[in-house]
């Protein structure tokens, strides 16, 4: 009995599912409600996901009840979100309380129900994203340009009372860029971006989020061009400031090309050349010092020692008429004419210090005035200008016949013009001489220990011819021997003629009166067309001084040997700054052997400068 | 009988003139000494300092809340016996913006009050308990105790700020009382995970409640609702 109602169930359910499943209709499926969300924590919305339909039209209701109620509810609103779905309205929706819902299916077959689901508002708010997003680019005067981002809340959203709080976030990328770059923002509904990428197109997104819950989707993209203006700005004004400075430097090479020397000529003036009077400078560079020095009548002369910077005295020279003489030299007798490369028109070059009392050297003894050669080393014309007084010697013409190696051309002399107050001889210039004066003057201590040391260093002594206006002749010659490195160790000592320290005497010039054919120089005192006296009393023949040359170097320096008839005096000259002088070294050495120290009455310090009193010497260099 | 109350009512008389002078002498301190305008910027940082504390407050129980539930509890449906299980249920509190605007502000204030009063209790008793179990999750105890420690702070402030805005208001020392105690220690481990749950349920659904009240109280003392 029992099996037979068994099968008999069997059956009939199985003829019932074939019915069924022949028809092709089923009851619907179990529906399922996957989400709830709460855009302001004052409404909520459900959707479900139906089942499978059973092939029948399918009606779906969501019922419900609240925590604490035991009443059930049925959806208020299928409508306003979409389909499948229920949307709470705001007098159904409450916070902290669990909603429990399920979701019925019906169709003609059955209907089917959903699990139920506990929903609680306050853990499903998620808000819609921001709106009314606006992106702009500013550009302040002094500063660098920036994103200045702008947004709204989305609507229905209460943040006026407190009930809802919102925090934004924002995020931008270029259009190309894989990553984006993301900036929390707050509560603040804009937002300032100052890190950009110039000429690049931005796209810009925000999102939003309670305070407790869910974020937003991102907002649609906003497009923004960065512009780049201002780098171009840059561009273009280098590229201006390089082809403006081209074409300035192509402006200078042309001139410079030009007139390229004068320019040269201009920044850097050549150097002048030494200036004696009566040498020929180009015969002195060609280095035929021999032919000179023959002709001068010197012998023994240019020392063979080399000596470097041996400072040599010098002999104050008027070259006042240096221009129109060294023309006329010139003309006339171009193998000895004197060339001077350079003549220094500044007539107080080397004067003062050559002038100043303290180069002043006593006289030892009143020159012995026998002048028996005169040595013209520059023909000097007569000045024009009748103010100088210092470059005439009427004597000077009436040697001009007993001068035969010098220029014979009219009434020309050669004197030396001794170093005088400035005011007498404006026009007067030293101009190698001015050097050696002022090496003189300057390492004045040094000639005191030089002398101690025999034989180490070059002597240094400073004598400067001079013939007093009261007709002493006191000559003064500054002998400028400096040797400091060379091997030489041969100083030229050389005697110094004492001279009253501090003397006012104005210098004089001196005039040649006649040279030897060896070389001896005869010294006159200048004579002064005012004073129109030859000599001046109580300085007869003393003041002649005769000095031999006794060689002369190539770069224009006179070796000057004191006479051995009239007076010990020595005299080296040599330019400061030209080569060492080509004195024979026999002679020096003699010279030094003769010296072996200084007297001590025949030192005489004069700030600083020895000078030796020539007299003191009675031996000659000879 | 005159005789003998004649000193006794000029002693009487004496005591109470010199009560009177006394008295006068003695007066309470003003809630806000520098005036109206002083105390209400004080009150806006009380009440910004109150809304990071009980925003921080229910960070953490949501936290502690999730890392329960997804490691002891998770899928097993204690959820259906969470419902109607707040021992804070019975206050009548706001449950949408309507309603809570149309509590007046000082009712508004108590009603916080009580809420935070209510769980000292609790908390205690959850940090006690987590304590002494026999694994004790590290993350979940170092929140509780956090918790308890803020919620203490967020009490003081509150009361601060309710001696400010209502000075009159009585000390109102009523609050529902939490009796869940003997169900964290039940044996049965579900009914423990069940009462765990609830607590911690309940917790994290307060916090939310009392950041969103301080949040709007604060946009309508300190900002006139134009926040």
């Amino acid at each position: 009995m029992k099996e037979n109602v068994a099968s008999a169930t069997v059956f009939t359910l199985l003829l019932f599912l074939n019915t069924c499943l022949l028809n092709g209709q089923l009851p619907p499926g179990k529906p399922e409600i996957f989400k709830c969300r709460s855009p302001n924590k004052e409404t909520f919305t459900c959707w479900w996901k139906p089942g499978t339909d059973g092939g029948l039209p399918t009606n779906y209701s969501l019922t419900y009840h609240r925590e604490g109620e035991t009443l059930m509810h049925e959806c208020p609103d299928y409508i306003t979100g979409g389909p499948n779905s229920c949307h709470f309205g705001k007098q159904y929706t409450s916070m902290w309380r669990t909603y429990i819902m399920m979701v019925n299916a019906t169709n003609q077959m059955g209907s089917s129900f959903s699990d139920e689901l506990y929903v609680d508002v306050t853990y499903i708010v998620q808000p819609d994203p921001p709106l009314e997003l606006a992106v702009e680019v500013k550009q302040p005067e002094d500063r660098k340009p920036y994103l200045w981002i702008k947004w709204s809340p989305p609507t229905l959203i209460d943040l006026k009372t407190g009930w809802f709080t919102l925090l934004y976030e924002i995020r931008l990328k270029p259009e190309k860029a894989a990553e984006w770059e993301i900036h929390f923002a707050g509560q603040q509904t804009e937002f300032k971006i100052l890190s950009l990428h110039p000429g690049q197109k931005y796209l810009v997104q925000v999102r939003c989020k309670p305070d407790h819950g869910y974020w937003s989707a991102w907002s649609p993209a906003t497009f923004i061009q960065i512009p780049s203006d201002f780098t171009m700005n840059d561009t273009t004004v280098w590229i201006s400031v390089a082809v403006l400075s081209a074409v300035i430097c192509l402006i200078i090479v042309w001139a410079v090309a030009l007139k390229g020397y004068s320019m040269v000529t201009c920044i850097f003036p050549p150097v002048p050349g030494p200036k004696i009077k009566g040498f020929d400078a180009h015969l002195l560079e060609k280095g035929k010092s021999e032919e000179l020095l023959s002709a001068l009548g010197c012998q023994d002369f240019p020392p063979t020692s080399d000596y470097e910077d041996l400072l040599v005295e010098y002999l104050e020279v008027d070259d006042s008429e240096d221009q129109h003489l060294m023309s006329v030299h010139s003309k006339e007798h171009p193998s000895q004419g004197m060339k001077p490369t350079y003549l220094d028109p500044d007539t107080d070059s080397g004067r003062g210090s050559c002038d100043s009392p303290s180069l002043l050297s006593e006289k030892c003894e009143e020159p012995q005035t026998n002048p028996s050669t005169f040595y013209d080393p520059e023909v000097i014309e007569k000045p024009e200008n009748p103010e100088t007084t210092h470059t005439w010697d009427p004597q000077c013409i009436s040697m001009e016949g007993k001068i035969p190696y010098f220029h014979a051309g009219g009434s020309k002399c050669s004197t030396w013009p001794l170093p005088q107050p400035s005011q007498h001889n404006p026009r007067s210039s030293y101009h190698n001489i001015t050097d050696v004066c002022e090496l003189a003057v300057g390492p004045a201590g040094a000639p005191a220990t030089l002398l101690d040391e025999a034989g180490k260093d070059a002597l240094k002594s400073s004598q400067t011819i001079k013939s007093g206006e009261e007709g002493k002749a006191t000559q003064q010659r500054e002998v400028e021997s400096f040797h400091s490195e060379t091997d030489q160790d041969t100083p030229w000592l050389l005697p110094q003629e004492k001279t009253p320290f501090g003397s006012a005497k104005p210098l004089d010039y001196v005039e040649i009166h006649k040279v030897n054919k060896d070389g001896a120089l005869s010294l006159l005192p200048k004579q002064r067309e005012n004073s129109g006296q030859p000599k001046k009393p109580g300085t007869p023949e003393n003041n002649k001084e005769q000095a031999k040359v006794s060689g002369v170097m190539d770069n224009n320096i006179l070796v000057l040997v004191s006479d051995p008839h009239a007076k010990n005096m020595a005299c080296f000259e040599e330019s400061a700054k030209e080569g060492p002088p080509s004195l024979e070294q026999n002679q020096a050495e003699k010279a030094l052997a003769n010296f072996p120290a200084t007297p001590s009455k025949c030192r005489l310090q004069l700030g600083g400068l020895d000078y030796l009193d020539p007299a003191c010497f009675t031996h000659s260099f000879h | 009988m005159n005789i003998k109350g004649s000193p006794w009512k000029g002693s009487l008389l004496l005591l109470l003139v010199s009560n009177l002078l006394l008295c006068q002498s003695v007066a309470p301190l003003p809630i806000c000494p520098g005036g109206a305008a002083r105390c209400q910027v004080t009150l806006r940082d009380l009440f910004d300092r109150a809304v990071v504390l009980s925003h921080y407050i229910h960070n953490l129980s949501s936290e502690m809340f999730s890392e329960f539930d997804k490691r002891y509890t998770h899928g097993r449906g204690f959820i259906t016996k969470a419902i109607n299980s707040c021992h804070t249920s019975s206050l009548a509190t706001p449950e949408d913006k309507e309603q809570a605007q149309q509590i007046n502000q000082k009712d508004f204030l108590s009603l916080i009050v009580s809420i935070l009063r209510s769980w000292n209790e609790p908390l205690y008793h959850l940090v006690t308990e987590v304590r002494g179990m026999q694994e004790a999750p590290e993350a979940i105890l170092s929140k509780a105790v956090e918790i308890e420690e803020q919620t203490k702070r967020l009490l003081e402030g509150m009361e601060l700020i309710v001696s400010q805005v209502h000075p009159e208001t009585k000390e109102n020392e009523i609050y529902p009382v939490w009796s869940g105690l003997s169900s964290l220690q039940m044996a049965d481990e579900e009914s423990r995970l069940s009462a765990y749950y609830n607590l911690l349920h309940c917790l994290r659904r307060d916090s939310h409640k009392i950041d969103n009240y301080l949040k709007l109280l604060k946009c309508r003392i300190i900002h006139n609702n134009n926040c």
